[in-house]
């Protein structure tokens, strides 16, 4: 399974989003959530605290800045950028914050 | 009045923008209300039943010829903001001029040399003439972009949830990564529904409330006929508190 969660600012994807995770991690499936929004909280909904979410978020921008060198695979990726999350639910954090693009 | 609404998605930022243009205006001052937002946003709180006016056509806005310095992309030099103003704004009530970037309808791509135009035109409009509020997108993308540089005072709207106190941080730093056009930042509490929310939000954001705007169902009723909050319900106390937002901010307008 694949699933996106998109809609409107403030319309609940991000509170969903991390039921759904949490559920399926419940009924022992393997599950990654990636919080692509600009402006990522998904952290604070899955349970790891504003902490842990602001550090994903530096972590995310270290990458861009060429701090940290870019993980060579998917799995690398995951150890090194993300964080482990209630249930057993693997959170990384795909976007960062300062983005000129429109809309 | 050069004043900008950021905040996190849902946190309220139409309702109480389209109510606060709405009261400026009443006072008699001109009030430009502008909308940055690809998705539905500003006008059916503003009062206008209409989600889609006509973009800025595409020849606002000139690409780099070969050889020549500069940006990419500039302001066609035969278009007058103030002028862009007047021809591509619509009126709303009270008197208020609305204007809006595109909205997507199919592929986002077509729209965007309109929303350059957009951009440049706000940027570029002439101080003193206008007051301009606008109702920026939900989340920290466009904030402080090159879509927010017009403004000199931005005003965060947050919510008393964890997730909307963390969004108010950042809007908070990215406000001050631009030196050239300094800005004074506040916050307006939304939502408000206990005694403590409002220390909560302060506290959280480390920033001066400067109003404190209510939970009320009247506002929720009216996003949910699509009217504005201020013909809805004029007398309801989220409306009323932004009127008493729009007094506190108002030896700063222009007066017509």
């Amino acid at each position: 399974m694949k699933l996106a969660v998109v809609g409107k600012g403030g319309s609940g994807k991000t509170t969903t989003s991390s039921v759904i995770a949490r559920t399926l991690a419940r009924s022992g499936k393997a599950v990654v959530a990636l919080d692509c929004d600009s402006n990522p909280n998904l952290g604070i909904s899955l349970g790891v605290g504003d902490a842990e979410t602001e550090r994903l978020v530096s972590m995310r921008e270290s990458l861009d800045e060429g701090d940290e060198e870019h993980a060579p695979t998917w799995e690398t990726l995951l150890s090194r950028y993300g964080s482990d999350a209630p249930d057993g639910v693997r959170l990384a954090v795909v976007s960062r914050i300062e983005n000129p693009d429109p809309g | 009045m050069r004043l900008a609404f950021v905040g996190k998605g849902g946190a309220g930022k139409s309702a109480i923008s389209g109510t606060f243009a709405r009261t400026l205006a009443r006072q008699g001052d001109k009030v430009l209300a502008i909308d940055s937002d690809p998705l539905p946003g500003l006008a059916y709180s503003l009062g206008l039943a209409i989600d889609h006016t006509p973009p800025i056509p595409d020849d606002a806005v000139i690409e780099r010829k070969e050889g020549e310095e500069g940006p990419r992309w500039r302001l066609n030099p035969d278009v007058d903001p103030f002028d862009a103003v007047e021809r591509w704004s619509v009126e709303a009530p009270d008197g208020v001029r609305f204007l809006q970037f595109g909205k997507i309808k199919g592929d986002p791509r077509d729209l965007w040399r309109s929303q350059m135009a957009f951009r440049f035109v706000i940027n570029k409009l002439p101080a003193g003439r206008w007051n301009v509020v606008g109702d920026l997108p939900g989340g920290t993308r466009q904030a402080f972009t090159g879509w927010g540089t017009w403004a000199n005072t931005v005003l965060i709207v947050v919510e008393p949830t964890a997730k909307s106190l963390l969004s108010g941080r950042r809007l908070a730093r990215m406000a001050d990564l631009d030196p050239e056009n300094p800005k004074r930042v506040m916050v307006v509490a939304s939502k408000v529904r206990e005694d403590g929310d409002v220390e909560m939000i302060a506290k959280g954001t480390g920033l001066e409330v400067i109003a404190s705007v209510p939970w009320d169902e009247d506002l929720a009723e009216a996003e949910r006929r699509q009217l504005a909050p201020i013909d809805f319900a004029p007398d309801c106390p989220a409306v009323r508190a932004v009127e008493s937002l729009v007094e506190r901010l108002s030896e700063e307008t222009v007066s017509t």
